[in-house]
């Protein structure tokens, strides 16, 4: 099953296997994975799911697309070239495991 | 990748923006509820009293919450949620607890169902189009301006009315409010009066549940009335396409009729609560000396302020679901087909959430998540409009306009309801 490596700004690490099709946003939230919030259940109309994605896995991930560009400029916490934001993210047969940072804050 | 330059309007210096380090998102309580113990028979508060409700609500959600969070409430037919936990539960989870709740008056009212009573993927088709006319670069760059011109206005009629007379609710919140959504939806040539009343039309009708053929009269003509204008404006933003909300519907490829029933629910829902939230801010500042002068000294904290004041006395403070199968709340079981009122406004003083001082007003307090504008894919689609509008433009602007702005304590306010509450006048006066 592919997996999703949740990283604590304490630096401890949580990996979920999760079903293809889902979000990297929605696998927290069912999951209690702390620090992602996903207040608009993925709608990119929040930005309270922002996480860093590790660079090893950046070439996988679809293009940031002009909503979620948007969105990433409200994020609470630091934008860099790293921010996603994890309801834009679904895993799949080309991403079966991605490991990403949250940051210190959503709100 | 990413251009790094672009800054949120809403984040004037990131620096300043408080974390909420450490603190979890509600999503393990969430899973807690999951796994919570073996269900027994559903407790009952039949001691609910609907009327006091309506004066004051928070007594009786502070001993729901302490008795049974989820307890049916017979003179409702619901199931009220009052936790935090509960509600957040509820909101994540459109399968088991479903928008499109049966006899919903909504439908009724306003002539079709609206994205408010679909779930997904229906709701998204409506829902999606309108999403870029109310993100924050929109709202900011093509409407700021818009309604800050608006209170402008409205700041000048209460400065002519004086600070012996004025009322902040009826000279300045309901207008404004009205005109801010007149704007934004792209309605054209009505007055501030009819959009007034068409929106308190639909909101009686859908809160018609005892079928008074007087409600359901005049909702039935504001509903016709409104229906009228859409069949010429609908075509016309074909043509003219502009940053409106009615056009971004009208261009979607929706069919018109899902495009009147969303800007129905749009004139019901958005209309009240910015209103209520100008009146409850300057009532909340007003009772809180020291935290008004800090707001005052310190504009970035208007956006705190504003999003205490929406927590602490919430514009809605109920809302309905459907079960679609048997299931387990807070260890609570309910059969299929109930129907559950998420009662927002008591999750938001849940102090197992939000501390021992859930009930006090401070705009100091640790971020957590709130449920005022929902959560989950209903979550208001108009969050950051209220935002900017009311919370950097209308408020700010009334005190800078009017100093030492304040309740007038020689004249009477009025709350009232909770499904919908706020100040249904509130006079004020300044120096
Ligand atoms: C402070 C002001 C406001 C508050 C407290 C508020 C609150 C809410 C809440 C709690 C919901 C979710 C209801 C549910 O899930 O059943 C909602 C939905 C909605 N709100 Fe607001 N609202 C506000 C302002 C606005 C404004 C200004 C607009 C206009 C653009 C608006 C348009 C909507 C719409 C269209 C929905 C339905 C969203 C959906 O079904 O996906 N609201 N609002
Ligand atoms: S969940 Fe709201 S932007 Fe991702």
């Amino acid at each position: 099953m592919p997996t999703i490596t949740y990283t604590q700004p304490n630096g401890t690490q949580q990996t979920l296997e999760v079903a293809e099709g889902t979000t990297l946003m929605r696998a927290a939230v069912s999951n209690g994975i702390t620090g992602i919030i996903g207040e608009c259940g993925g709608q990119a109309m929040c930005a309270t799911c922002h996480v860093y994605v590790r660079p090893e896995y950046a070439q996988a991930l679809p293009e940031i697309r002009e909503d979620e560009d948007e969105m990433l400029d409200c994020a609470a916490a630091e934008r860099t070239d790293r921010s996603r934001l994890a309801c834009q993210i679904k895993i799949d047969a080309e991403l079966a495991e991605i490991v990403v940072d949250i940051p210190a804050g959503q709100l | 990748m990413t251009p790094q330059a672009a800054r949120c309007p809403f984040h004037g210096d990131p620096e300043t923006n408080r974390a909420d380090t450490g603190r979890d998102s509600g999503g393990q309580d969430q899973q807690a509820a999951n796994h919570s113990r073996q269900a027994s028979d559903y407790p009952v508060a039949d001691w609910v009293d609907v009327a006091a409700l309506a004066s004051d609500p928070y007594p009786i959600y502070a001993r729901l919450r302490a008795e049974s969070p989820v307890a049916w409430v017979p003179q409702l037919n619901k199931f009220l949620v009052t936790n935090y936990t509960g509600c957040h539960a509820v909101e994540q989870d459109q399968e088991i607890f479903s928008a499109e709740v049966t006899g919903a008056t909504m439908t009724r009212a306003i002539g079709a169902r609206p994205m408010l009573r679909k779930d997904d993927p229906e709701h998204s088709a409506d829902r999606a189009p309108m999403n870029p006319v109310l993100r924050p670069k929109s709202i900011k760059e093509v409407w700021g301006p818009v309604f800050e011109g608006n209170a402008e206005t409205y700041l000048e009629k209460v400065a002519e009315i004086g600070p012996k007379e004025a009322d902040l609710n009826r000279d300045y919140a309901a207008p404004l409010a009205s005109q801010n959504l007149i704007d934004l939806l792209g309605l054209k040539d009505v007055s501030v009066e009819q959009v007034r009343r068409w929106s308190h039309d639909f909101i009686a009708g859908m809160g018609n549940v005892l079928d008074d053929p007087a409600i359901w009269e005049r909702c039935d003509a504001s509903t016709a009335e409104a229906d009228r204008l859409l069949e010429e404006l609908i075509p016309y933003y074909r043509q003219t396409p502009d940053a409106s909300m009615v056009s971004a519907w009208a261009n979607s490829g929706l069919p018109t009729s899902n495009v009147a029933a969303n800007v129905k629910l749009t004139i019901s829902g958005g209309m009240n609560e910015p209103q209520h939230m100008v009146t409850n801010m300057v009532w909340a500042l007003s009772y809180h000396a020291e935290q008004s002068a800090l707001v005052l000294t310190d504009p970035s904290l208007w956006a705190a302020a504003f999003d205490e004041a929406v927590r602490w006395q919430s514009p809605i403070g109920m809302y309905p679901r459907e079960t679609t199968q048997e299931t387990i709340l807070e260890g609570v079981r309910i059969p299929a087909g109930a129907g559950i009122g998420v009662v927002v406004a008591s999750a938001n003083r849940d102090a197992a959430h939000f501390g021992d001082s859930a009930a006090d007003f401070d705009i100091n307090r640790p971020k957590r998540p709130h449920l005022a504008f929902g959560s989950g894919v209903h979550l208001c689609a108009g969050h950051w409009a209220a935002k900017t509008s009311i919370g950097q433009l209308a408020v700010p602007m009334a005190y800078e306009r009017f100093p030492r702005l304040r309740v007038d304590e020689q004249r009477n306010e009025s709350w009232d309801g909770w499904v919908f509450r706020g100040l249904t006048s509130l006079p004020v006066t300044w120096n």
